[in-house]
């Protein structure tokens, strides 16, 4: 991405970026624990759908979330290029599944810009705003909004 | 103030620590009385000191307060002013309560109330003194003092309100001075800076500008600060010459003349002019806000208080406090766990599979070493919740007029902090049960020759892995027949339950959910919280509780908790591909059924699978059914899935029938397709597939779940799970097993709750409805048990029965061989079980229950043993096993094997002329040619009863187990048959279904029905009415049954 070659200064926010089915989002990298591919997931019965299971983080126990489902979009497709994003929200370590992951965006605060109602079928509050790039549009996603019960 | 959260937490903890030992201090103090000890009392003086202390630098005003007048107080016992009696005791004892209170809620401590307690202490003080210093303070108020400076210097005029007030807020009053223009200079030391900076510590109480005769100007600060004189100097950040600490011999009244001065003229020793220069102005103005400070801090301070409850509302934090040492050795093992892992790492990329052995031989000791040492943080001495309990023992004891000793024995032992404070409202219920209702009133204790003083023990000890807590009172203890009588009144068992009770089991009564033997609510103990309460809270946290009482001596109970929560060890079992770990507390038993056993052992009460283990119906909870993956969670919508297995559940049971009637059933070919059928179709029950069960209890409620595979017992480390699991309450948390994988913990009792539309909620009333369950396909009957000296039981048809009487035995008359009572106005004869058959003879007692029957309009009594109850059974009677005269067959009936008695045949045995009437019309049938019943009965008890009788009396008799066979033999031979007697209660074709057929058809319908039923209802009769049933009989009268069958053969004279 053209935003790599530029300097990054201290303003700049840093996103991960993902697929969930064919959109693409963010995170800022600052939630983001590690991403893995762990997928030895112990299914809980009776959870939520949207509750892949639980895993084993060194220890810890995470709970997997598919994302697609979560959103309300296909639940994601198992493939080689499955990842679980682990964000740190209200100390707790969670696992997001999602279908694979892609660059890490740069932008100012400036540059994002309010979500629409809806993004590509995700109800637009579970967005911070929208990222433009030269060829994409990235959804910022608001994760204590997504991970609400 | 409030400014530095972590100041303030640290402050409240030290003050809880502070006042944490204050309790027992004080109780010792009381104990002692005029003998005080004083470094005790010492030990609460600083205590409270240390508290106001600390509350004045935070600006918590009420804390400070209610501090500085315990400290008053206490002063006074340290002095041996005052001698400690337990009224001031108790004011103190409140006055720490509150104290704590305060801490706890430090927030709103401020806007607390806490006159009463600084009045009860005041008063404590110099009883009249409040009043007299009302009206001193009145006069006070405009009066003024001189300060007296150790050098001679006076401070003169000052207001003696504002020291007073200061001195009586615990506060230390300094005269400081500073010389301005030379501090300015050399320290950057402005008036303003100054006098900003000390109000932040204290309160100026008044401020004078002075000047010195060589020309300097003195600006003197009489100043009040909770400060103790060494910290003065760095505080005012001036040599210690011109801080003068005043004391109260420094302070004198001011000469009425000087009263009359001018406050501004002033005059320090040297007599200098009070020419207001630069500074008065300034401190002037600074000084007029300071005086009223006390008032203004309260506004302030809830100010803080609203902006601070809005930041903290997270939850507070609790903390822990450590030995230093075993921190050191958390340090130490960490470091050596990375060397270890530094080592595998190296060993392992080497290749060097010796080296990796060896390191990971030492992880693996590493580890064991870290988890014990990490355990030991979490430990905390069991004293800190037994000490409470001084306290609350002498409270109570006081207000109940009691005397009592408390000995806390094993303060050190250490448990687990969760586990510590779970115990502490369990403990506290327990100790005061044993206050109210253990310990009796001192005249009592005397009259029953016990010391007026009570005695309650509590201790606390290891043993075998485990933490025992022991409260031990030497009360009145527990009457188990008064629990007995008690249960029984609430409806909670029935007589005949408690009457087979061990006086221990009597005594456990008191933990059954609902009782309480309190006569009246009290609120020492009766708070609606019983003792159930406290047994299901022990249990919660995994542990035992045991009650043991003897009438008259005392109480005691005994409480096992394992050391540990965080580690618990489990039984793993499976379903699918998942594990699940059953914690070992709620696990009773494993159970296995092959195969082969499935369908005899399974049964079906209501909607519920049960199995029955000696003798005892246990439901059961199918874990795959249960959290079926497909199924959404929360989802009511169970009884779909159950509804599948009823139909299985249907097949098994008219085969355990069948079993039970050892292949009597006709079509027992047929039957004996279907369990086949059903295998192809299900494959749970299929044979290869042998059914396991982890026997699990959730209180006092047992059942079984069904799970694929049962694998070892572990011990596992519970993890929470995230909030978006935190909905799913069928888990207990999660743990990671040796594999890496997670597996849930199940929570056992929540499992039981979530399967209770479908499964298990009949679980207290299993037995009763499985009876109803089967009234449809067996046949019931209601029995009177009783018993033939102590072991034998027996039971007897209740509708022949007339009543029960109990004699006496020296009423009982012997005439030759026999014996007879006088019995309203005639003689009844007396008969014992062991005439008529092999049994015991009755042991000798003083009364005799007798049960009287009513045979041949004759009435003869039975003499048994008590208990005799009544009650409702399913009749699944073996005919052979124990079959002798006057015993019809034998049934398991409560836990005991139980004899039928065959009254009609004991008294032909005993009064074989009794029957000559049927011996008549069996003789006149046998001339005239016999008499044919059709009798259909799908009992094969029954029938066969039934056909003896009728046998007996020279008939002839068709059986048919149903109605459709009877129906079939009726069509075939309905010249032969004379009357129909019938079942109503048969499967595929019922009795009114019969007598509507039989009714209907012209061929037929010249033929009488009796119907025999077991138990007739009003309805019942109603609809046998309307069929055309012509007369009901009860199925085990046989006298009734057979005149009515003369009757209608037209056979009785």
């Amino acid at each position: 991405m053209a935003e790599t070659a530029t300097t990054i200064s201290s303003s700049d926010l840093e996103f991960a970026t993902f697929y969930v089915g064919g959109a693409l989002c963010g995170i800022n990298i600052l939630n983001i624990q590690e991403i893995n591919k762990h997928f030895d997931i112990t299914q809980v019965p009776q959870s939520s759908g949207y509750v892949k299971g639980i895993l084993n983080l060194r220890g810890r126990i995470v709970t997997i979330i598919d994302l697609g489902k979560k959103l309300g979009l296909e639940p994601i497709n198992k493939n080689q290029n499955n990842r679980n994003i682990i964000v740190n929200s209200e100390d707790e370590h969670i696992g997001l599944l999602v279908d694979s992951i892609s660059d890490v965006a740069i932008a100012k605060k400036e540059d994002i810009e309010p979500a629409p109602s809806n993004i590509g079928g995700v109800k637009g509050k579970y967005f911070q705003g929208v990222l433009k790039t030269e060829t994409q549009l990235i959804g910022i996603l608001d994760i204590d909004e997504v991970l609400k019960e | 103030m409030f400014e530095d959260d972590e100041t303030l937490q640290m402050y409240i903890e030290e003050s809880l620590d502070h006042l944490g030992d204050i309790e027992s201090d004080l109780l010792t103090i009381e104990e002692g009385g005029a003998d005080i000890d004083v470094d005790l009392v010492n030990n609460v003086f600083r205590a409270a000191h240390s508290i106001k202390g600390g509350a004045g630098f935070m600006g918590l005003t009420t804390i400070k307060d209610l501090a500085h007048h315990l400290e008053n107080v206490l002063g006074l016992v340290r002095t041996k002013e005052m001698i400690p009696d337990s009224h001031k005791i108790s004011v103190l004892l409140k006055g720490f309560d509150e104290l704590e209170n305060l801490l706890n809620n430090i927030q709103e401590s401020n806007d607390v109330d806490v006159s009463d307690h600084v009045e009860a202490l005041e008063g404590l003080i110099s009883p009249s003194a409040s009043e007299e210093q009302l009206e001193e303070a009145s006069e006070i108020i405009s009066e003024r003092v001189d300060i007296i400076i150790k050098d001679g210097r006076v401070f003169a005029n000052t207001p003696v309100s504002a020291i007073e007030k200061m001195k009586s807020e615990g506060k230390n009053l300094f005269l400081v001075e500073y010389d301005v223009p030379q501090d300015s200079k050399t320290e950057d030391k402005i008036p303003a800076d100054i006098l900003e900076n000390l109000k932040k510590t204290g309160a100026i109480i008044e401020s004078r500008v002075a000047a010195q005769s060589e020309g300097r100007i003195q600006f003197q600060l009489l100043y009040a600060s909770i400060i103790e004189d060494d910290m003065a100097e760095t505080l005012f950040n001036i040599d210690k010459k011109y801080i003068h600490s005043i004391s109260d011999d420094m302070i004198v009244t001011t000469s009425v003349a000087d009263v009359n001065a001018e406050p501004a003229a002033m005059p320090c020793l040297e007599k200098q002019d009070v020419s207001p220069v630069t500074a008065p102005k300034q401190a002037a103005v600074a000084a007029e806000p300071v005086k009223v400070k006390p008032v203004k801090t309260k506004p302030k301070a809830k100010k803080a208080t609203s902006k601070k409850a809005a930041v903290s509302t997270t939850k507070p934090q609790t903390s822990l406090r450590v030995n230093v040492g075993l921190l050191d050795t958390l340090m130490n093992l960490a470091g050596e766990l990375v060397l270890s892992r530094n080592q595998l790492l190296q060993g392992i990329n080497s290749s060097n599979t010796k080296a990796a052995e060896l390191s990971s031989q030492r992880i693996d000791m590493i580890t064991s070493e870290l988890q014990e040492a990490i355990m030991r943080t979490r430990m905390q001495p069991i004293g800190n919740i037994l000490n409470k309990f001084t306290r609350v023992v002498r409270d109570l004891s006081q207000q109940l007029g009691k005397t009592i000793d408390l000995v806390i024995e094993g303060k050190d032992v250490e448990l687990d902090k969760t586990i510590l404070e779970s115990i502490n409202d369990p403990l506290t219920h327990l100790v005061r049960n044993s206050v109210d209702h253990g310990i009796e009133i001192p005249e009592i204790r005397e009259q029953t020759g016990k010391e007026p003083t009570g005695k309650i023990v509590l201790k606390a000890y290891h043993d075998a892995g485990q933490v025992n807590i022991v409260i031990i009172d030497d009360g009145k203890g527990l009457d188990p027949d008064k629990m007995a009588v008690a249960a029984v009144e609430k409806g909670l068992l029935t007589e005949q339950q408690v009457d087979e009770m061990t006086d221990k089991q009597k005594t456990e009564l008191i933990m059954l959910p609902g009782f309480s033997t309190a006569k009246e609510v009290t609120d020492v103990s009766g708070r609606g919280v019983g003792m159930d309460v406290v047994t299901t809270n022990i249990e919660t946290l995994g542990g035992i509780i045991d009650l043991d009482s003897k009438p008259g001596e005392g109480t005691t109970i005994q409480i096992k908790l394992p050391l540990t929560l965080a580690i618990i060890p489990s039984q793993i079992t499976s379903v699918g591909s998942e594990r699940y770990a059953v914690p070992q507390v709620n696990l009773n038993e494993l159970l296995r059924i092959p195969a082969s056993k499935i369908k005899e052992k399974i049964e079906k009460v209501g909607d519920a699978d049960v199995v029955r283990l000696r003798g005892e119906l246990l439901p059961l909870l199918d874990l795959s059914k249960m959290l079926g993956i497909e199924r959404t969670y929360n989802d009511p919508e169970k009884e779909e899935v159950c509804s599948d297995r009823r139909e299985n559940i249907a097949d098994r049971r008219s085969r355990q029938h069948h079993i039970n009637e050892d292949g009597l059933i006709v079509e027992t070919s047929g039957e004996e397709k279907k369990p086949q059928e059903r295998e192809e179709k299900d494959r749970r029950y299929h044979a290869q597939s042998a059914m396991n069960i982890a026997v699990v209890s959730a209180g006092v409620f047992k059942y079984g779940l069904v799970v694929d595979q049962l694998y070892d017992s572990e011990e596992i480390v519970v993890k929470p799970v995230g909030r978006h699991l935190a909905k799913c309450k069928a888990y207990a948390g999660a743990t990671i097993m040796g594999d890496g994988k997670v597996a849930l913990i199940l929570d056992i009792s929540n499992l039981a709750q979530m399967a209770e539309l479908s499964a298990v909620a009949e679980a207290g009333q299993t037995v009763k409805e499985a009876e109803e369950a089967k009234e449809a396909a067996k046949d019931r009957a209601a029995l009177l048990t009783f018993k033939n000296g102590e072991t034998e039981h027996f039971a007897a048809p209740l509708n022949i029965v007339e009543r029960i009487e109990r004699i006496k035995t020296s009423s009982i008359e012997q005439l030759g061989d026999r014996k007879v009572v006088q019995y309203r106005g005639g003689a009844l004869p007396l008969y014992e079980l062991s005439q008529v058959a092999d049994f015991t003879e009755l042991p000798e007692r003083e009364q005799q229950e007798v049960i009287v029957f009513k045979i041949k309009d004759r009435e003869l009594g039975l003499m048994v043993t008590p208990p005799v109850d009544a009650l409702e059974v399913t009749l699944d009677v073996d005919e052979d096993t124990l079959k002798q005269s006057a015993i019809s067959g034998s049934m398991i009936i409560n836990e005991h094997t139980t004899l039928l008695v065959d009254i009609f045949e004991m008294v032909k045995i005993l009064n074989p002329d009794w029957f000559k009437e049927e011996a008549k019309v069996a003789q006149k049938m046998a001339k005239s040619g016999k008499k044919t019943l059709l009798f259909a009965e799908d009992s094969a008890f029954f029938r066969n009863q039934v056909k003896t009788f009728m046998e007996d009396d020279g008939f002839t008799v068709l059986e048919a187990e149903d109605g459709r066979i009877a129906w079939e033999l009726l069509k075939e031979r309905v010249d032969n048959i004379d009357l129909v007697v019938t079942d109503l209660e048969m499967p595929n074709m019922d009795g009114f279904e019969l007598t509507q057929k039989i009714k209907a058809d012209p061929k037929y319908s010249h033929l009488d029905v009796i119907a025999l039923t077991s138990l007739a209802s009003e309805a019942h009769i109603e609809k046998g009415k309307k069929v055309g049933i012509d007369e009901y009989e009860i199925k085990l009268d046989r006298e009734r049954l057979m005149k009515v069958i003369r009757k209608y053969l037209n056979l009785s004279k």
